[in-house]
């Protein structure tokens, strides 16, 4: 009697293990139905933010299920950006890549100059329902490698400068023109500025962030870079006379003209100055919009202020690409193809979050102010660094750390000398990489 | 005889199996990689002997992180040792509802690190807006002056945010090192106290001539484990400081993560690690030759 207790109470533990194990079992198995072919999809981002955007994402898959009978999509989000690219590197050396990926161009060097994805030229030779001409030309050339392909442009945004309307109108200051240069800016940054009050008042022209994406534009602005052409040095380029006048400029904006709160203050200030009304310009992409509509921003955006004459920005594109270990890649295809259509794109794009990399779909938008700014930035943005170098992350880092110093030394050390000092730095990571 | 091994070597394999599959083997292919010029993604792994070794000595960044790591070990060891020993002498003692109070100081330890570090960024968050800002803030205004400052940015600036890590791993590794505490304290006769009463000690003699001693191999264990523990410090630097500000939170296993996973350098990375698996080995060696010591005098 007591030992058949002891073995109902067993096995009801057995079935509570197998309920709790229960949901893991789909997991394990992979295709249930032989008939049935899983194509994995792997993106960033966390599965439990659920949002209409999302919803448009799913439904967009299920219309590819319901074109492809025996076709399961299995869509896989890997949240915090900082670990999407490491955990698909591990992927790749353990054999279990997902089928398509989205590729961040700003950290894809790693993916595209090690053998990790499939060129993409012959499908698009063999393919004749499919045109890489309907995609912007500068976005496909940042997935070249000579004659290979690595991705499809998906969707894009340039940096742009955003500005509050309403805090320019109260000041009585006129909207940025496109031809604006850095004068200009430092004139409007001035008038829009207002230091009296208590810290929680107080208003800044330009609300500055030392994030190396976000401030890089300025050195290209000034025709200064962090790197030669090549890409293989900082040192004459990163400490050379037109990266150090910028440089010079956007330490100024904060420790001189005050018009921009210090890396410290916007930290202590604990929200986004610019969404909160407090900063009249902010560096940013076309994302932010999401954001600013919700908050009942009134803004408009112009292109960076420019001294050479030349416009400039720098522009961040996600391709989608086939592993060169997917197991389905002609099906990995066909679902780029469907993903990167006119047609998909336009449902996409809806949500603001980006620019379509379809030129269809993104003239399918255009005709407001906004919008066209956007489109017509294409035309000269430039490809972060990352796209082309491996190490860039690194390099990053230090360009941050050394603005960091500089800034919380208040102006006690000598610019020149840390420019220097970073370049070599950055170059002793770039050495590192080229050896042997 | 031999029929009684087999059965006990077939209820250690699962455990055996386990270790030398995920430590054991990781382990020496990582001394093996260590030697190595070894990215993840690159077909060839070039011989470099104590190259990376010799590499890293020269580093001005992994010197940082040895120094980051070694100034949060001489902290936050001492410290948390006598803190839980502190609390573990307080809730040793038969009160009612001390259990309570127990599993409150243990509660740390069974979360998750990561839910930890979100909880203590709002702590520590600078204005009035983080909980001990906000304290102090009230403090001010019920004594009706300005006496402590406000908007100090604990995570955010050079002199706090290691201070800032060392008081979460305090909170943190409270309960386990209390738990032994108490186990230690339990354990030592109630008859020695009672000897030492009739001789005439009070309350501090009867700790120091009585507890300490008694108490010192859990104390060699607390501080061995402690010491062990702190060398890895990970999860918070990850989830909050990464390594900032200005590098001064960069401690080894962090830098360890960025060679591995930004750089791809698994070879430097593996060399790095041995470094970290040195210094716990010194240290602990050090710690348990002197305690050893200190017994041995203790009993002569």
């Amino acid at each position: 009697m007591r030992a058949g207790m002891r073995l109902t109470a067993m096995r009801t533990r057995a079935v509570l293990l197998m309920c709790c194990l229960f949901p893991l079992l789909p997991a394990c198995r992979q295709e249930s139905d032989p008939r049935t072919i899983t194509l994995r999809v792997a993106n960033w981002g966390s599965p439990a933010v659920e949002s209409s955007f999302m919803t448009l994402e799913r439904e967009i898959r299920e219309e590819f299920e319901r074109r492809h009978p025996g076709v399961r999509i299995q869509f896989e989000q890997i949240p915090g950006f900082g670990q999407y690219a490491p955990k698909l590197l591990m992927m790749h050396v353990s054999g279990s890549m997902p089928d398509v990926i989205s590729l961040d161009a700003s950290s894809g060097a790693v993916f595209m100059d090690n053998g990790v994805l499939r060129d993409l030229a012959p499908f698009i030779r063999d393919d004749t329902t499919f045109q890489l001409e309907q995609y912007f030309d500068r976005l496909v050339d940042i997935f070249r490698r000579d004659s290979r392909l690595y991705s499809i442009p998906f969707d894009f945004t340039p940096m742009m400068m955003y500005y509050n309307k309403r805090l320019f109108d109260e000041a009585g200051v006129p909207y940025p023109k496109p031809d604006w240069t850095w004068d200009d800016f430092l004139r409007i940054a001035r008038a829009l500025t207002n230091r009296d009050g208590p810290f929680e008042k107080h208003q800044y022209g330009f609300y500055f962030m030392n994030v190396m994406p976000f401030w890089l534009p300025w050195l290209w602005t000034n025709g200064g870079d962090v790197l030669g052409p090549d890409g293989r040095q900082a040192t004459g380029h990163f400490d050379g006379p037109r990266s150090l006048e910028a440089m010079r400029f956007l330490t100024d904006l904060m420790l001189v003209h005050r018009v921009a709160p210090t890396i410290d203050e916007g930290k202590a200030a604990g929200v986004d100055l610019f969404r909160a009304g407090r900063a009249a310009m902010d560096l940013k992409g076309h994302w932010m919009m999401i954001d600013y509509r919700a908050d009942n921003i009134d803004f408009g955006v112009a292109p960076l202020p420019t001294n050479t004459g030349k416009p400039t920005t720098v522009v961040y594109v996600t391709g989608l690409s086939i592993p060169a270990k997917a197991r389905h890649p002609e099906l990995a295809w066909e679902y780029i193809k469907y993903m990167t259509s006119k047609e998909v794109q336009i449902k996409r794009v809806s949500s603001g979050l980006a620019i379509s990399g379809n030129r269809l779909a993104a003239a399918h938008y255009a005709g407001t102010e906004v919008e066209d700014a956007f489109i017509a930035a294409t035309e000269y943005a430039r490809p972060a660094w990352g796209a082309s170098v491996e190490r860039y992350p690194f390099i990053e880092t230090l360009g941050e750390e050394m603005l960091e110093d500089y800034v919380y030394a208040r102006g006690t050390l000598d610019l020149q000398t840390q420019l220097s000092r970073t370049a070599k730095l950055i170059d002793a990571v770039l050495m590192e990489q080229a050896e042997p | 005889m031999k029929r009684r091994t087999w059965p006990a070597l077939l209820f250690v394999a699962p455990a055996a199996l386990y270790l030398a599959v995920f430590a054991i083997f990781p382990m020496l292919f990582a001394g093996w990689a260590s030697l190595h010029r070894w990215h993840l993604l690159k077909p060839e792994h070039p011989f470099v002997g104590l190259g990376n070794f010799i590499a890293l000595a020269r580093d001005p960044f992994f010197r940082n992180a040895v120094g980051n790591t070694l100034l949060y070990v001489l902290l936050s060891v001492p410290l948390g040792v006598i803190s839980s020993l502190l609390v573990a002498m307080l809730v040793s003692r038969a009160l009612r509802g001390i259990g309570f109070f127990r599993t409150l100081y243990y509660v740390p330890a069974v979360s998750s690190q990561v839910a930890i570090s979100m909880v203590w960024i709002w702590i520590l968050l600078p204005g009035e807006q983080g909980l001990v800002n906000s304290c102090l803030g009230a403090l001010n205004r019920a004594l009706g002056r300005s006496l402590f400052p406000t908007d100090t940015n604990f995570f955010g600036e050079p002199g706090w945010a290691m201070l800032s890590l060392v008081a979460m791993s305090l909170w943190i590794g409270l309960g386990p090192r209390m738990i032994i505490f108490l186990a230690g304290l339990h354990a030592i006769p109630q008859t020695l106290y009672e000897a030492a009463s009739l001789d005439g000690c009070n309350a501090w003699q009867r700790f120091w001539y009585v507890t300490l001693p008694q108490l010192a191999p859990t104390m060699l264990f607390v501080i061995v484990t402690t010491t062990i523990a702190s060398f890895q410090l990970f999860t918070p630097v990850y989830m909050i400081t990464r390594g900032g500000p200005r590098r001064t939170t960069d401690v080894v296993l962090y830098h360890i993560y960025k060679e591995a996973w930004q750089k791809f350098e698994i070879g430097m990375a593996s060399a790095q690690s041995y470094v970290v698996f040195a210094m716990i080995l010194i240290a602990a060696a050090v710690q348990i030759v002197m305690m050893r010591r200190g017994l041995r005098q203790e009993g002569d």
